[in-house]
């Protein structure tokens, strides 16, 4: 592990996502001992206040903190998008692997459901989702994680095509393998780097996929500080607080970001190939 | 006056872990309509020099002293003939193209004398071949292209790096022929660059042996081989198989361990649209009799991987395998007894092992499904003379021989009778490749395994096999005694032809 972390550090990329991720990990884990104000204080005076001594970024339509909503919101926000990104990449991985390895007919059945439920646009699966579900922000999470896996499914098996080629995969056959063996074991180690990649920027999606659904009324609820709700409370104040808008919107992407380089460095760090 | 000169050069590759000396001090020259002949292992540099006399080394190469003195004019004919080509152009405008700019031709001009150079390459209807894509034209062909290519401008020197080691051993033979003729005609000089002693010896009339970037030694081709001088090359020359010394002197015991009845593979599942399927075995029955050497040999499509797969359960079969009482029909009809007493190595271990697993997960897999006890494993590796050590390591941090021994080992681990070899030590040097050949004889004497050994080195298996199997596009051609191939079939006795000269006998 430390081993892993050392080689991750190496690179400029890793070392940058290392540093961004751990940034939003400290939001998450000390974000309300972190924030100045009591991100739910109603402060008449501060009201759509542009960011200030006081208010570093600002103050939103109802005169609370700017700053102190986000770092209280990251908690809410960043673990439910990693856990639908989770979620997704280990069902689709999954999937894709076993098709691939299955072969033929069955391969030709899954990668058709596949495609059947990735006609379905990903809000729209997600909000028949969680209306059947029931409105919370779990559910969300879980609707958007089902709604990741049949693209992950897609992206895993064009690489376990090729794994299936390989000489291992044979060999555990002629051994006489189970096929859970071989899917799980010989096939899907080989598989994680684009998985780990497609995840990475995925998670930047889940944000935002979690934001329009809070939107929407079937995630989050106000006052909830949700980095996506934050966002859509305002929408409203655009042209006289960009601010608002400004600030969760610069949370997400920089989440993002730290995440992509995050996943670039741990693809190569993760394989066990590279060391020289 | 030289053609090429190389005079004291010495070469770097900037890596990760430090500064790689490639070649140390390389000397060589090359007169005019003169072919050297350069020899050596993978990792010696060979190859190297080649890019380096073409300019065309990787960004990471420091040249580090020394001058090479080259040519204008410099031709290069590649390994791979399928990866030289660019797929998505046909042949013919490839050639043009080559053509309009050595020899500043109108492109109607380069088209006409495209024909006339495959004309000159010994290819039928070359008009044809111009309007293929590369594809649609065999190993052979795209290999006559290449040298066509590497002729345009008339060159001072071509460059030949492993042409016909991709190559069927017939095809290969047929591609040195026509090279010997353009060179009586061209006077072109050659720079030969190969693995294989026989093959070099034979082409070439200076020979040099590179060794870890250093010249061994450099000699006439016809002294180098039968007098070697430089302790590297003696143990080279050691190492070619050659057919006439045997290595195993016993009789196996007479009774069948495994018969395949009318065995047929079949390639392609019919579609709605397409029945088109392929034959890749067609009724082959054989049987391998207990701790005998079963050689198999046969040039690439001949079907005689699609043996090693049928036996071992890997595609489906039609006819029938006996092992011992039990018929087996299909490969779901193979049991675990079945699996576990006969066990397959593959050609590339590179990629039979699995590059996320360590070594002891490796050979710990069939011990735990065959069972075994855990603390077998420095037992085994004990077994292949690997270092108890290496359970801990990747594959990727061993060589190609410790890689194929690791899967020796695996296959060794679940105690089989019969084990299936296919091609594996076509990717090794001909060194390691002998040290292999020698455990794997060692095993046998030790377990009375019977090995069904897959092979296009004729050389190799001849010295090693009890019997021999010929097989020609899915059929079983010849199946004999090595000792009697003066009276196999014509084919066999066409590959015995074509396969090179071992060292140090006089080429007839």
């Amino acid at each position: 592990m430390t081993d892993l972390l050392r080689r991750l550090a190496e690179t400029p990329q890793g070392m940058a996502g290392l540093v961004i991720v751990a940034l939003v990990a400290t939001a998450c884990a000390l974000g309300p001992a972190l924030a100045p104000i009591d991100p739910e204080r109603i402060d008449f005076l501060a009201r759509l206040k542009p960011p200030s001594a006081a208010h570093w970024f600002g103050g939103d339509q109802l005169g609370r903190d700017v700053l102190s909503r986000l770092l209280v919101g990251a908690r809410s926000t960043v673990p439910l998008a990693l856990g639908a990104t989770l979620i997704g990449a280990a069902a689709g991985a999954v999937i894709g692997t076993l098709s691939a390895y299955l072969g033929g007919r069955w391969d030709e059945a899954i990668m058709r459901t596949v495609d059947a439920v990735m006609a379905v646009p990903g809000l729209l699966l997600a909000l028949l989702l969680v209306s059947t579900l029931g409105k919370s922000s779990y559910n969300a999470a879980l609707a958007i994680g089902i709604a990741f896996t049949p693209g992950m499914a897609r992206v895993t098996r064009s690489v376990a095509l090729a794994a299936r080629r390989q000489d291992y995969v044979a060999a555990a056959i002629a051994r006489g393998e189970r096929g859970s063996w071989i899917v799980l074991r010989e096939m899907l180690p080989n598989v994680v780097a684009p998985v780990v990649v497609e995840s990475t920027i995925r998670i930047a999606f889940a944000v935002m996929l979690l934001a329009t659904l809070s939107f929407l009324g079937l995630g989050a609820q106000p006052p909830a500080s949700d980095w996506g709700l934050m966002i859509s409370e305002a929408r409203r104040f655009t042209h006289q607080a960009p601010w608002m808008l400004i600030a969760p919107a610069a949370a997400i992407g920089l989440t993002a970001i730290g995440f992509n380089l995050l996943g670039d460095g741990l693809r190569d760090a993760l394989n066990p190939r590279d060391e020289r | 006056m030289n053609v090429l000169q190389v005079d004291d050069y010495t070469l770097d590759y900037r890596t990760r872990a430090g500064t790689l000396r490639v070649l140390d001090g390389v000397s060589l020259t090359i007169g005019p309509g003169e072919v050297l002949g350069l020899v050596g292992e993978s990792g010696s540099g060979k190859s190297s020099l080649a890019w380096a006399t073409m300019r065309a080394l990787p960004g990471n190469a420091v040249e580090v002293g020394g001058r090479i003195q080259r040519p204008n004019a410099i031709g290069i004919v590649f390994q791979d003939p399928s990866t030289t080509l660019n797929p998505t152009v046909p042949i013919g405008r490839q050639l043009a193209e080559v053509l309009a700019l050595r020899e500043a031709l109108e492109p109607k001009a380069a088209w006409d004398a495209g024909i006339a150079a495959l004309l000159r390459v010994e290819l039928r209807d070359p008009a044809a071949i111009m309007h293929r894509y590369p594809h649609e034209a065999s190993g052979g062909e795209k290999q006559r292209v290449g040298i066509a290519m590497a002729l345009a401008g008339r060159p001072d020197l071509i460059i030949f790096d492993e042409p016909t080691t991709a190559l069927d051993v017939i095809t290969g033979e047929r591609v040195l022929a026509l090279f010997r003729r353009l060179r009586d005609e061209t006077g072109v000089a050659a720079l030969y660059i190969s693995h294989d002693l026989a093959l070099v010896s034979r082409v070439a009339e200076r020979v040099g042996v590179i060794h870890r970037g250093k010249i061994q030694e450099e000699a006439p081709a016809r002294t180098i081989f039968a007098a070697p001088r430089a302790g590297y090359t003696k143990a080279l020359v050691a190492a070619v198989p050659r057919p006439e010394r045997r290595l195993v002197r016993d009789e196996p015991a007479p009774d069948p361990l495994l018969t395949l009845h009318r065995v047929g593979v079949r390639y392609g599942r019919p579609r709605l649209f397409n029945r088109r399927t392929v034959d890749a075995v067609r009724d082959v029955s054989v049987d391998v009799r207990r701790g005998e050497i079963l050689g198999v040999v046969g040039e690439s499509g001949s079907g005689k991987s699609s043996i090693a797969r049928a036996v071992t359960g890997l595609v489906p079969f039609s006819g029938e395998l006996q092992f011992g009482t039990r018929r087996i029909a299909s490969p779901a009809a193979m049991d675990r007894d079945y699996r576990r007493a006969v066990q397959i190595i593959f050609q590339h271990p590179d990629s039979s092992l699995n590059p996320r697993h360590r070594v002891r997960e490796i050979l710990l897999r069939p011990l735990r499904l065959f069972g075994g006890a855990t603390a077998e494993v420095p037992r085994l590796l004990e077994q292949v003379r690997l270092p108890v050590d290496f359970a801990s390591r990747y594959p990727h941090q061993l060589s190609g021989g410790e890689k194929q021994r690791v899967a020796i080992a695996r296959a060794f681990a679940a105690k089989p009778r019969l084990v299936v070899c296919d091609e594996i030590t076509a990717p090794l040097d001909v060194s390691v490749q002998a040290s292999i050949v020698e455990l794997l004889l060692e095993l046998r004497r030790e377990h009375g395994t019977a090995y069904l050994f897959i092979t296009h080195d004729l050389n190799l298996v001849r010295q090693i096999a009890h019997r021999l199997a010929v097989m020609r596009g899915g059929d079983l051609v010849d199946l004999l005694e090595p000792g009697q191939i003066g009276a196999a079939s014509a084919y066999t006795r066409e590959l015995v032809a074509a396969t090179p000269t071992p060292v140090g006998e006089t080429p007839a």
